[in-house]
């Protein structure tokens, strides 16, 4: 199993105590922290997600992952910003919104964002729409990312689009949707401008947005 | 000549109908529980906080809303938090919402002392609120039906895990889960007695029965094994005890999705199980089997507009974000009501018209009329 594979399987099992060491190893093989994070971090995450989708992971074992990725960011984040031209492609708020304490995907989309060159603003779980909007008003951000895992807090997402519009800012963002329930069809109903599967999939969906904005 | 001014009495109440259908009986027709908090106050036009503030605002407004829409039973607060803030945690009230947890108050095993585990409910932080308000619920209602209470009243008890979840924040929670199945047991066993005392308090103020739930423990949340081993042991361990000093008939509501496992859930012991967004038929057919195997004493499923769809039926897909009583039309409730009593009463089990625990909030009047016109028109028995 190369050192990536094993990254990739530390994240899966959920073993948050080797992974900084094996990232390191990576590192000193040579490997890229991109090369780290997508191959084997995202890699393992994105495994710990289908599992979850198909009854086989739950939030514990979910959580796990997410802090064995957690840690070995603290090594990995400085060397993927360098040169990343942070707040270059454009700014976001994050937010997984309020009643929802979920936060793993979020995170997750937030650093893919911040290693494509976004000014990231997380916000974190559980954040009542008028901070949301609040938010919206200082950063002036062009894209605007909320989460939900579960099925009775998707229906806070319309709630914040429909506080973006009532503030005047609709306009002036583009709002994704995600997460576990979320799907294409709920985020038309709702009047979002994207959907993505999954952290890796939001990124060129967030440059294909803040494209269509002008500055 | 004869006059027929008794014609349109009903001979049922609502009481009798809703503790019949908990023991397992047949009275007139199916009655209606949709857990009326927010069908009450939005009926009166009032916040939840303004209800908080006000108890005697919440009182009148349970009373005249259950006048107008005519359900079967009616509730106290019914949220968490009372018992919780007593035992310390900080709570947010915001302003028409149930309230949450502010901060955690747990964040180690030695924050573990700073808790009040022993509480006395009729001088704890606002539990005695929660008691004040079921003692006027039971005058006026006793008033209004002319000495005969004809409308029971239904309290709100948390499982263990729920209020050990809310003590540490839910995230840490599982994690807690995860890696220190010890600790977990050690909260839920410090944690039952704090709602156990308060459910036991509500019954001595007056309410007729009580609904228990878990959110935390469904297939949204954790494995079945983890289930089976950590959570569902004091699931069974606080019924029990509510059943062991009360004698009240009990709900437990199950909140999410426990397609998985709910053959285990109906081992909890509960008279009946209120099926929020789960698939009416399998959740049904689970009961007989367990009851006809003699693991369980189901009477009665409460619900299940609103998800008595195919969409919901595979037990692996999460359940559908769209809600009858929120989108659909009164025909929309109507067709899923008869779907729901046919295939619980056609099992034999009771069948008490509900929803989803979060899909009244908001829905029309109009559609809340739809359930009770519902069960008039289709479930009646012979």
């Amino acid at each position: 199993m190369s050192i990536i594979e094993k990254i990739r399987k530390n994240v899966y099992d959920g073993d948050e105590n080797n992974t900084v060491e094996l990232v390191k190893n990576a590192l000193d093989e040579g490997k890229t922290p991109k090369e780290i994070l997508d191959e084997g971090l995202v890699a393992g995450l994105r495994d710990c997600g289908s599992g979850f989708e198909k009854g086989e992971k739950f939030i514990p074992e979910m959580l796990l992952s997410s802090e064995s990725m957690k840690v070995a960011m603290v090594v990995l984040r400085p060397l993927l910003l360098e040169g990343s031209g942070i707040g270059g492609t454009g700014r976001a708020v994050l937010a997984t919104v309020e009643g929802d304490v979920h936060d793993i995907g979020l995170e997750l989309v937030g650093t893919m964002l911040e290693t494509a060159g976004f000014e990231v603003r997380n916000m974190g779980p559980d954040v009542p729409t008028e901070d949301i909007v609040e938010a919206v008003k200082e950063d002036k951000p062009q894209i605007v990312g909320l989460s939900a895992l579960l099925s009775n807090t998707m229906d806070v997402m319309p709630d914040v689009i429909e506080a973006l519009a009532d503030a005047g800012l609709r306009d002036s963002v583009k709002v994704m949707v995600g997460g576990a329930p979320v799907k294409q069809d709920f985020a038309d109903e709702i009047g979002a401008d994207g959907w993505a599967y999954d952290a890796a999939s939001a990124v060129p969906k967030a440059k294909e947005l803040r494209a269509q904005l002008s500055d | 000549m004869i006059y027929d001014m008794y014609g349109n009495t009903q001979e049922v109440t609502p009481y009798e109908r809703m503790m019949g259908s908990l023991n397992g009986e047949k009275t007139d027709r199916v009655p209606v529980n949709y857990y009326p908090r927010w069908a009450a106050l939005e009926y009166a036009g009032v916040t939840f906080k303004q209800a908080w503030d006000n108890p005697d605002l919440y009182v009148k407004a349970q009373i005249q809303a259950q006048e107008r829409f005519q359900y079967d039973c009616i509730i106290d607060y019914d949220m968490m938090g009372p018992v919780e803030e007593a035992m310390g945690a900080k709570l947010k009230y915001p302003e028409n919402d149930v309230p949450q947890i502010a901060e955690p108050l747990i964040k180690t095993k030695e924050d573990m002392e700073k808790v009040k585990w022993k509480l006395d409910p009729r001088k704890d932080g606002n539990m005695p609120k929660v008691l004040y308000v079921v003692r006027r619920l039971k005058e006026e209602l006793i008033k209004r039906g002319r000495g005969t209470q004809h409308v029971p009243i239904m309290t709100w008890g948390s499982c263990p895990s729920r209020t050990a979840a809310c003590l540490t924040g839910f995230k840490e929670w599982f994690l807690i889960v995860a890696r220190d199945p010890d600790w977990a047991v050690e909260l839920m066993e410090r944690a039952l007695d704090g709602w156990l005392q308060m459910v036991v308090a509500a019954w001595e103020a007056g309410v007729d029965c009580v609904w228990v739930n878990d959110p935390v423990s469904s297939r949204d949340c954790i494995s079945r094994d983890h289930y089976e081993k950590l959570t569902q042991p004091y699931e069974r361990k606080f019924i029990e005890a509510i059943r062991r000093e009360t004698g009240m008939n009990i709900t437990m509501h199950p909140c999410g999705n426990w397609h998985d496992r709910m053959d285990l859930v109906y081992q909890n012991q509960a008279d009946s199980y209120f099926l929020g967004p789960m698939d009416v038929e399998m959740c049904t057919q689970k009961a007989v089997e367990t009851n006809e195997k003699g693991l369980s004493r189901v009477t009665s499923l409460n619900g299940n507009v609103g998800a008595a769809t195919k969409s919901t039926t595979d037990g692996q897909t999460a359940v559908p974000y769209a809600t009858t009583m929120k989108r659909g039309k009164p025909e929309d409730i109507e067709k899923e009501a008869k779907a729901v009593i046919d295939a619980v009463e056609g099992a034999d089990l009771r069948c008490i018209l509900g929803t989803n625990c979060w899909d009244v909030k908001g829905s029309s009047f109009a559609n809340r009329d739809a359930m009770v016109y519902a069960a008039r028109k289709y479930g009646q028995y012979k």
